[in-house]
């Protein structure tokens, strides 16, 4: 009982939902909310959450699921008049913009009337004036409905008319904005890859469009780290695409300077992305070592302003070689991941990846290694150790031999030769060389 | 002032008959002459030279006072022989005048133009004291002198026209130059030689008559003054006679008229400016209105700013403090009485005869600048600091005005933001960025103690009813909150250099508290480092200076890398002190001109803000030889790792200490590093702790007992780094807890150093988990030319990769040109290679690691 409490403190110590949710829409951080609530023990009070999400709604559209919510607090038997009314003036709001928004919806859905349409959203909008009547007011009202259906909680119509509204405006701000709210629905329906487009969009506009404004730019690219952690941690071929975005120059000095606490998904992230089954062999390998190299020097220069288990981790076993505490931040690692909205699946994944790199840095270094002390290192009985090293020798192709009496593993680190270093160094030169001789002589 | 010694000297031989006669004739020719006075008064003599006029202060204050003062004390000896004394005082510049008239007149006899043209120099150079003790009225001898002078000279010209017969060219020349300076000279007294010229008898007659009644008169009117002005030094024609040559009566209502006159005589030469501050001493405390008091203290300041417009001297102390004394005055004035403001851009009131009309409720505007005053006042005491010996007790008592100094800059400020705050006034934000940025300036290099206390006393002397919406006085004693709001406040209003130097600030004084993340994460931030070669000089200094500060904080933080890195620009070039702008480096093939000389003379940072040089020094050879050594032992013998140096500069002295054959017990700081790295080299931590740490500058630093032991610490794990790195060929196995012993370290630092050390590649070995030892690989140890080698492999794949940054930078990435066409000509990069291969070859035929730099590979590449 005594180790799970300490385990809890430790969880609670590193909660970084107060770091996040600035960055996030009020309807992002629900789900979060929501996990924290069921990962709290049956027994112990919920009403701190429920609170919590009643604050976080309030101001939304969602009178039926708040209502709830405040009779919940107050112990009332069903939802209190109030939101029955405000209820049905949302309804009615909504029928308003139905109503208004039908025309353009109806086009939008005419094959013909697509088929029309072009690249240039100008001569789009003329020819849709001109054949039917659209105004830019209409267009905007599409903008309203989709934020509005957004706040209802209906994300999917929110999201259609978002992009509805996107084809057809030219008001650039209002785009942009069309673009985060679709990014939200397309997350909140896990529509992830068309979120990923998305991602993809706004990282565009901050570069382009906000190219004058560093504070704003600054910011905008920490929401979009935050945002796109949905996406990071729940969708498998966004790994590759968002860990590239994240290490890219921009957006690696906004973690540094706005958001560390996002280094725990990074770390995360990276360790467990070396088992994953990224088909390309060797290089895969190669561009993962030089991921953690990355991951080495941002942690270490941030160690300052942010250190959790995860980081710690990183930090105990490439920067101190610190394997004793490196095991330690291990475990409270674990109980970090499971303890995470956007981890808690990986989990095992980073356990198995860790511990892998574990073993790997400690055969690197090690000549003569007791198979006993290595097993308690990496939190295995000796049995699973022994199991474990004889994988590892396999599948890393180590040179090394078990010496069953003495119960130790023999590494054996054959010195690369001169020879091959030198033919390793100069392999690409003369191909590049002709390349360049061939690049002057145009 | 040799003039006034020259003079009185001459007085004891005159004679006393004439006496009489100039005395009584002086006072007289006030009345005739009344009409051209004031502007015989302010006019300058074009001849009279520069030097006068800046030394006129001083002549004023030591030559004239020392004069007056005899005369006056010797009047206090015998009250008859009063008048007497006095008259001869006047009487020998007159004399002296006489003298010179007839030498002229001789002169021209003989047509000695030169002597005639030297002693008419002469005569003017007399004319303004004769003037100013003649109530400002030119004597009528000079007059009349000038006046046959221009005739003669005009006629000289003629004849000398129509004669053929050639005259002696000196004296030709004289007369030329003689003839222009009096043309210009004249037009002065145009008038008095008009009359003089209509009736020159009736002239030269109104002395005799009206002489005695005016005597009396003036001698009354003189003690009368005298009691209305006590203080004054000198008496009679001296005291009485105000820069406008009237008989002074101070009155509330001519104060404007009086200040006008000051104003209009600002900037000429030959005005004395201590008279004029002295009658606007006086006129400050007849002045009653508010408006009359700002004005008087207006005018006051700036004159008082004017005793030292020339370069190379410095205000007085008593000066500068009634200086500062009168701006506080006005700032307090200004504080209570809201409806007038002194604003940079305002209409200057031109009618002297009445005073404004100031209506309460509505704000008059007055033209003028506190925030300048504030500036100059600021910018004197730095003068005076620069050149006075910070070791003597003088400097100590000029830095306590700075507390004065401070709360007037703090007023000003406080007074700049009420102006800004006020929509009517639009007074420009720039005014208050600049006193906000003096303010940071004088906080920004102090502990947070002092700042503390000069906060308080600021705060004490500021009425109560102020206050600042900038900086709260509630806030006072938190003195990084200030520092923080004032930058901050800079950041959104000002921009340039202010703002640049806002940031600076601010790092400098969070470098200063040990916030190091801090200020590097500012630093980086600020993106200075790259602009900051557009900046002034004294802007580029202060980023020298917080560089510097940064690097120091990182040292006491025990980041030895990152406070290497710092100071490698600033200590690694030899000209810290001109860099820190803390005295002039002289240098041995300099060409400085004495203009710049004189320019970084007045860039120089007074004492109390320097930085310790020789900590600075300290430091960075510590640091040094903390990186250097390793690295010099991991070079070992392989040539091509000796290239990878780290400071220059603590090579150089390493490389020195090596040569000497005789090694004495360290004497100097430089000493004790270097002994201390032979140590280190020799894997010898104790030694090398000991002379590091008995470094007497560290007691400089506060904390020096932890720093002492972060220190040892560093250069244990050094030590064992250097040991392994040097002692590793020696060796089969190697025991952990020996070396754990031998360090003095716990084996588990001994064991997650060495397997850094492996995993980095930089020793072959591996650990032994099961006997807990090191095992070293043996046929690592390359051979020459392996290593030779593998650094030749090296070089090329950098020369490659070099010039394809090149040739993208050139093509600006448009590097997928570089596919289409085929390998026509295979130019560069073939012989670049064969080049290469060259250098190589020859060096392995020499055998000398040295000459491999890569400089044969660049040649081979630049021979192209």
């Amino acid at each position: 009982m005594a180790t799970t409490t300490a385990a809890a403190d430790v969880a609670k110590q590193h909660n970084l939902l107060p770091n996040l949710i600035p960055h996030l829409d009020r309807h992002l951080v629900f789900p979060l909310l929501n996990f924290l609530e069921e990962e709290t023990p049956e027994d112990e009070d919920t009403t701190e959450f429920t609170q919590l999400k009643y604050n976080l709604l309030k101001n939304t559209n969602m009178s039926d699921f708040v209502g709830d919510l405040h009779a919940q607090l107050n112990n009332l038997s069903q939802r209190p008049a109030e939101f029955t009314a405000k209820r049905d003036a949302v309804l009615e709001k909504r029928r308003v913009f139905e109503e208004e928004t039908e025309k353009i919806q109806n086009l939008l859905s005419d094959a013909d009337v697509v088929g029309n349409l072009r690249s240039d959203k100008v001569s789009n909008m003329a020819f849709l004036k001109d054949n039917h009547g659209v105004t830019p007011a209409m267009v905007d009202q599409l903008y309203e409905f989709g934020q509005f259906q957004y706040s209802c909680g209906d994300y999917g119509s929110a999201s259609e008319l978002l992009y509805q509204f996107r084809v057809l405006s030219t008001d650039n701000d209002k785009v942009n904005a069309a673009t985060w709210g679709k990014l939200a629905s397309d997350i909140l329906t896990t529509n992830w890859e068309s979120a990923m487009e998305e991602v993809t969009k706004l990282k565009e506009s901050i570069d382009t469009r906000l190219f004058n404004n560093p504070l704003a730019q600054l910011e905008h690219r920490t929401w979009l780290l935050h945002w796109s952690l949905f996406p990071f941690f729940n969708h498998e071929p966004a790994r590759d695409v968002l860990t590239e975005l994240f290490f890219s120059p921009p957006y690696i000095n906004t973690i540094q300077t706005s958001c560390p606490w996002i280094l725990r998904y990074l770390s995360a992230a990276v360790i467990t992305n070396r088992n994953r089954p990224s088909g390309k062999g060797g290089f895969a390998y190669g561009n993962y070592q030089k991921q953690i190299k990355d991951l080495v020097r941002v942690v270490r220069q941030e160690q300052y302003e942010y250190t959790d288990p995860v980081t710690g981790f990183v930090k105990a076993l490439y920067v101190d070689f610190d394997f004793e505490e490196a095991r330690k931040r291990l475990a409270e690692a674990d109980e970090i991941l499971r303890s995470d909205f956007f981890l808690v699946a990986t989990s095992e994944a980073f356990l198995d990846a860790a511990r892998h790199l574990i073993s790997e840095s400690y055969c690197k270094i090690h000549q003569r290694i007791d198979i006993k002390d290595l097993s308690t290192r990496l939190g295995l009985s000796h049995a699973e150790g022994e199991k474990w090293i004889v994988n590892l020798i396999r599948d890393t192709r180590v040179d090394a031999k078990i010496d069953y009496k003495a119960g130790t593993v023999l590494m054996n680190h054959p010195p690369v030769s001169v020879y091959q270093q030198v033919i390793e160094r100069t392999k690409g030169g003369f191909f590049r060389t002709q390349v360049l001789s061939a690049a002057v002589a145009k | 002032m040799s003039r006034f010694f020259h003079g009185s000297d001459s007085s004891s031989e005159s004679s006393s008959d004439d006496e009489e006669l100039y005395s009584d004739e002086e006072p007289n020719e006030n009345k005739a002459l009344d009409d051209s006075s004031s502007e015989e008064d302010s006019d300058d003599d074009d001849d009279d030279d520069d030097d006068d006029s800046d030394s006129d202060s001083d002549a004023g204050k030591t030559g004239a006072n020392r004069f007056l003062r005899e005369a006056s004390d010797s009047e206090s000896d015998s009250d008859g022989e009063d008048e007497k004394v006095v008259k001869s005082a006047k009487d020998k510049r007159f004399d002296e005048l006489e003298a010179t008239i007839k030498l002229i007149d001789n002169a021209e006899r003989i047509g000695d133009w030169s002597t005639v043209n030297d002693n008419y120099d002469k005569m003017n150079r007399q004319l303004p004291t004769l003037q100013r003790s003649n109530d400002g009225k030119t004597p009528k001898v000079y007059i009349k002198a000038v006046a046959e002078l221009e005739t003669s000279v005009n006629e000289a010209f003629e004849k000398q026209k129509v004669t053929p017969k050639k005259m002696n060219p000196i004296a030709q020349k004289g007369l030329n130059a003689l003839r222009q300076k009096i043309r210009k000279t004249n037009r002065d007294f145009a008038t008095d030689i008009d009359a003089f010229r209509k009736d020159e008898d009736e002239f030269m007659k109104d002395d005799v008559v009206e002489a005695a009644p005016e005597k009396k008169k003036s001698t009354k009117s003189s003690r009368k003054m005298d009691a209305v002005a006590a203080a004054e030094a000198g008496d009679d024609g001296f005291t009485m006679v105000g820069a406008g040559g009237k008989a002074m009566v101070y009155t509330a209502e001519s104060i404007l008229k009086h200040l006008r006159s000051i104003i209009e005589s600002r900037g000429r030469k030959n005005t004395d400016r201590m008279e004029q501050i002295k009658t606007m001493e006086k006129l400050f405390e007849v002045s009653i209105s508010d408006y009359q008091r700002i004005r008087v203290l207006l005018t006051l300041i700036a004159t008082r700013f004017d005793l030292t417009s020339g370069s190379g001297t410095q205000m007085t102390q008593e000066q500068w403090s009634l200086a500062q004394q009168e701006i506080s005055k006005l700032l307090s004035i200004l504080e209570s009485n809201k409806d007038i403001v002194v604003t940079e851009h305002a209409e200057e009131w031109e009618d002297d005869e009445k005073l404004p009309t100031i209506t309460p409720g509505e704000t008059f505007k007055i033209p003028g600048s506190v925030v300048s005053f504030v500036e100059r006042l600021d910018d004197e005491l730095t003068r005076v600091l620069q050149h006075v010996d910070p070791h003597t007790a003088e400097y100590v008592e000029r830095l306590q005005d700075e507390g004065g100094l401070y709360t007037n800059i703090t007023r000003a400020m406080l007074y700049a933001e009420r102006l800004t705050a006020d929509a009517k006034l639009n007074a420009s934000q720039e005014n208050v960025n600049r006193v906000v940025s003096r303010r940071i300036e004088h906080v920004y290099f102090k502990p947070a103690q002092v700042v503390t206390i000069l906060e308080e006393n600021t705060w004490k002397a500021i009425p109560a009813g102020q206050d600042s919406k900038i900086t709260p006085r509630a806030q006072a004693s938190d003195v990084s909150k200030l520092v923080q709001t004032l930058a901050g406040y800079l950041f959104k209003h000002a921009e340039g250099i202010i703002r640049a130097r806002a940031m600076l600030c601010q790092i400098y004084y969070f470098a200063l508290h040990d916030d190091y993340y801090k200020a590097r994460d500012m630093m980086l931030m600020s993106h200075l480092q790259e602009t900051i070669g557009s900046f002034d000089v004294n802007t580029q200094i202060l980023y020298n200076r917080t560089l510097t500060q940064v690097g120091l904080c990182a040292f006491r933080a025990g980041l030895v890398y990152e406070c290497q890195h710092a100071l490698q620009d600033i200590c690694g070039s030899q000209r810290q002190k001109e860099l820190l702008a803390q005295g002039l480096q002289i240098q041995r093939y300099s060409q400085i001109t004495p203009e710049q000389e004189r320019l970084e003379r007045q860039r120089q940072l007074p004492f109390h803000m320097h930085i310790n040089l020789e900590l600075l020094e300290c430091v960075y050879l510590t640091c040094s030889m903390l990186l250097e050594i390793p690295t010099l032992a991991q070079a070992g013998s392989s040539p091509d790792l000796k290239k990878r140096v780290i400071s220059k500069s603590y090579r150089r002295m390493l490389e020195y200490h090596e040569r000497q054959i005789f090694t004495g017990p360290p004497e100097n700081t430089r000493d004790h590093v270097m002994q201390a790295s032979k140590a280190l080299a020799a894997g010898e931590w104790k030694k090398a702790a000991e002379f590091i740490t008995s470094i007497k500058i560290w007691d400089l630093l506060p904390k020096a007992a932890e720093i002492k032991v972060m220190l040892e610490q560093q250069i244990q794990e050094e030590g064992l780094r250097t040991y392994l790195f040097t002692y590793a060929p020696f060796y089969d196995t190697l025991s952990i807890d020996n070396l754990a012993n031998m360090f003095d370290l716990p084996s588990s630092k001994v064991t997650a150093l060495v397997s850094k050390m492996i995993h980095h590649e930089e020793l072959a070995a591996a650990l032994d988990q099961v006997n807990s030892a090191i095992i070293f690989r043996k046929g690592v140890e390359l051979s020459r030319l392996q290593s030779l080698a593998l650094t030749l492999s090296d070089k090329a794949s950098g020369l490659i990769e070099s010039n394809e940054r090149v040739l993208e930078q050139r093509t600006q990435g448009t590097a997928n040109a570089f596919e289409r066409q085929g390998g026509q000509r295979g130019g560069r990069g073939g012989r670049g290679g064969r080049g290469g291969a060259r250098g190589g070859r020859g060096n392995l035929g020499g055998g000398r690691g040295g000459g491999f730099t890569g400089g044969a590979l660049g040649n081979a590449i630049r021979a192209q």
